[in-house]
């Protein structure tokens, strides 16, 4: 067998191996690359910092586990700046298994970092099912779509959303999403009637979908997967998660370009041999 | 997280070596852990469907009084006779509603929230007319390149001519957009695997084992 | 009544909904978002129906000891575990603290996540086993994709500092368009079905 052909038929599980590699080996060996603020992720950053004190932003919960390394950064991120600027949260949750990441998102940054009164500052309503539909009857009247909130304290003894009651009462709209129902239905459904400002943190799979929403004005903003999470971190200015994860991606990407150009290269090699 | 130390932390971190077991070849441990996470999952599913919605806002309401609430609860129980082949047809009244009212939605949602401020976005810097004196070179070049991109990619999708002449030249064009683009889709992929691959290797490193801080 | 009855409904319903949304008066309004709340209180039940569905397939592979059925009772178990969990408590079943929560982040988690993490080693073998320059579009999808993780990436930016503008240039702009496209015609696809179903043209899903 020839070079040629050991590499072309190179076992898997080799390959396997050095993907893992090349994620570890930084973990242990950070390089700290500078991260580059890219234009949509710091026009979010301006926007929520632009906005009035007790200003109301929606966090919307739209990912599941398999999201989380991607978009629990960037919540997180998005949390603190919200808090640290004196804005109030609201939080729910389009898909189910995302729901208990919102609430520790709120346990870790509301109450743990800045002491923020539930109901008073911030509230979580959980999940809510019925995607686009929901969204539509949310802008009209918060209120009957969130009759309780995550813990089944009904809404309207909290005091925090005596002013709150429809999407004119809401400052901001983040959906964090990695799916449907997620941005797609915040865009079309609720974006598309009730207007507001809306910005949209994705994982890296949905996020090149999303410029054409940038470029016609109907999102303020757009963080794409852990590269947009550690942007917002930079922003903020404290390192978490993604931005640790940021060299293991350096290397992982040089790893996988070099396999597709060892590819391309066997590929041109064994076609000029035929 | 509720991941802190104890046998939860080792049952989560076994359960993840068993998934990455399959990575070798498929054994038993990889199927193992496939089944608790469906039956895990669908169980998930259901309490939060029942405590986030169907309780307080199907049932409560109902308690107080609200007997309109009547009418989807019993729309809501029709499905369960696709249980049954004699009463599955009874099925098509709860799903005609559910078709007819998101379809309708639909409709709507696709020319106001989708088509019209699209079609906006790709012509209006145009309508503002002197295009390089409102925005810098690289968007004017940008939003020209835009237009061309999104009429030669619909051209590609038309298939009511044969693609000769101008016709053949725009979509051939319209494909080197729609390459750019799954390039774009595929380095951004990319990013995702590994995002996610990262996240659980610092988890074993980390939260599990201890060795990184 | 099997048919009739069934068409009249997602006609009624789906051209109230169209022609109503112009209509902001309350009345008309209140009994769109009253439907809307029916809608959502009825795929409330699809999911509990998925969840009967998945222990009678189980439960039937379990009875007649089909190819790996003491699978399923791992699978049902979980499920019984979870719905256990998360009732017996009543409400406070799965507040933060409770063996809920604790399967949901120690189980759950792990086992989501960790399954969609095996995707970079497939991703990875794919790139190099399958990801091949054969003609001028493949090179310039290939060309695309190399740009792209350099400029998304810091060391991208450590090797040339162009790389990130000239990445938000192209996804601006030629995937913006390009994507654009894709979207504009699946809405026109979108419409029409929904006008055909609407319409009662489209019948299939009554099968």
């Amino acid at each position: 067998m020839s070079i040629l052909e050991r590499i072309s038929n190179l076992d898997r599980r080799i390959i396997f191996l050095t993907v893992a590699i090349a994620v570890i080996v930084p973990l242990f060996l950070p390089l700290r690359l500078p991260i580059e603020v890219t234009p949509p992720v710091q026009q979010l950053y301006d926007v929520i910092d632009s906005m009035p004190a007790r200003s109301v932003v929606l966090i919307s919960i739209d990912y599941d586990p398999s999201g989380a390394p991607e978009l629990q950064p960037a919540t997180l991120s998005i949390m603190r700046h919200c808090f640290a600027k004196d804005l109030r949260v609201l939080v729910l949750g389009l898909w189910a298994p995302g729901v208990p990441l919102g609430v520790s998102a709120l346990e870790e940054v509301a109450v743990g970092e800045f002491g923020k009164e539930y109901g008073v500052d911030f509230v979580n309503f959980g999940y809510k099912p019925g995607g686009a539909v929901t969204l539509v009857n949310l802008g009209r009247d918060v209120h009957d779509v969130c009759r309780q909130d995550h813990n089944g304290t009904p809404v309207d003894s909290l005091s925090m959303m005596d002013d709150v009651r429809a999407a004119n009462d809401i400052g901001l709209v983040i959906s964090m999403s990695m799916g449907i129902p997620g941005s797609d239905q915040w865009i079309w459904y609720y974006h598309a009637r009730y207007r507001g400002n809306l910005a949209t943190a994705q994982t890296a799979i949905g996020a090149p979908k999303y410029y054409q929403y940038l470029q016609s004005g109907q999102l303020v903003g757009l963080i794409g997967g852990m590269k947009g999470a550690a942007e917002y971190e930079r922003l903020v200015g404290r390192r978490g998660l993604a931005t640790v994860g940021m060299d293991s991606q350096s290397i992982s990407h040089l790893l996988i370009i070099g396999f597709v150009l060892l590819g391309n290269i066997i590929y041109w090699l064994e076609k000029r041999k035929k | 997280m509720l991941m802190t130390s104890g046998p939860w932390v080792w049952i989560a971190g076994l359960l993840t070596l068993a998934i990455y077991s399959f990575l070798y070849k498929d054994n038993p441990f990889y199927k193992v852990a496939e089944y608790i996470f469906v039956g895990l999952s669908a169980g998930y599913w259901a309490v939060f469907l029942w405590w986030n919605y169907a309780y307080p806002n199907l049932f409560v309401p109902l308690g107080e009084g609200n007997y309109w609430n009547i009418i989807p609860i019993v729309l809501g129980f029709m499905m369960f006779t696709q249980l049954s082949k004699r009463t599955s047809w009874l099925v098509r009244f709860p799903l005609t509603f559910v078709l007819g009212v998101s379809l309708g939605l639909q409709v709507i949602a696709a020319v106001e929230g989708d088509m019209v401020p699209q079609l906006q976005g790709t012509f209006s810097p145009f309508a503002k007319g002197a295009l390089f004196n409102t925005y810098n070179f690289w968007t004017s070049i940008g939003l020209i390149v835009l237009l061309v991109g999104v009429l030669s990619t619909l051209t590609y999708f038309f298939f009511s001519r044969e693609h000769k002449g101008v016709l053949g030249v725009t979509s051939k064009i319209g494909v080197y957009f729609l390459m750019v683009a799954f390039g774009a889709s595929f380095g951004y992929t990319i990013m995702a695997r590994i995002s996610l691959l990262f996240g659980r290797l610092h988890f074993l490193l980390s939260d599990w084992m201890h060795i990184l801080r | 009544m099997r048919l009739q009855v069934p068409l009249a409904i997602i006609l009624i319903m789906g051209l109230f909904t169209i022609v109503t949304s112009f209509i902001p008066a309350r009345p008309i309004a209140d009994l769109n978002q009253t439907f809307r709340n029916w809608y959502i209180g009825i795929i409330t039940f699809f999911i509990f129906l998925g969840t009967i569905n998945l222990v009678r397939v189980n439960g039937e592979k379990i009875k007649t000891k089909a190819s790996d059925w003491q699978y399923s009772i791992i699978l049902i178990t979980a499920l019984a575990v979870m719905l256990i969990a998360g009732f017996y408590k009543g409400r406070a079943s799965t507040d933060e603290e409770s063996v809920f929560m604790y399967l949901y982040f120690n189980v759950q988690f792990p086992l989501e996540a960790t399954m969609y993490s095996l995707l970079a080693f497939f991703v990875t073998s794919a790139s190099f086993r399958a990801f091949r320059a054969r003609n001028k579009e493949a090179l310039c999808l290939l060309l695309a994709a190399v740009v792209i993780m350099l400029g998304r990436v810091p060391v991208g930016t450590a090797i040339w500092k162009g790389f990130p503008e000239v990445t938000e240039w192209i996804m601006s702009y030629p995937n913006a368009a390009a994507k654009r496209g894709i979207r504009l015609g699946i809405d026109l696809g979108l419409i029409s079905m929904a006008l055909r179903m609407i319409l009662g043209i489209e019948r299939s899903y009554m099968q």
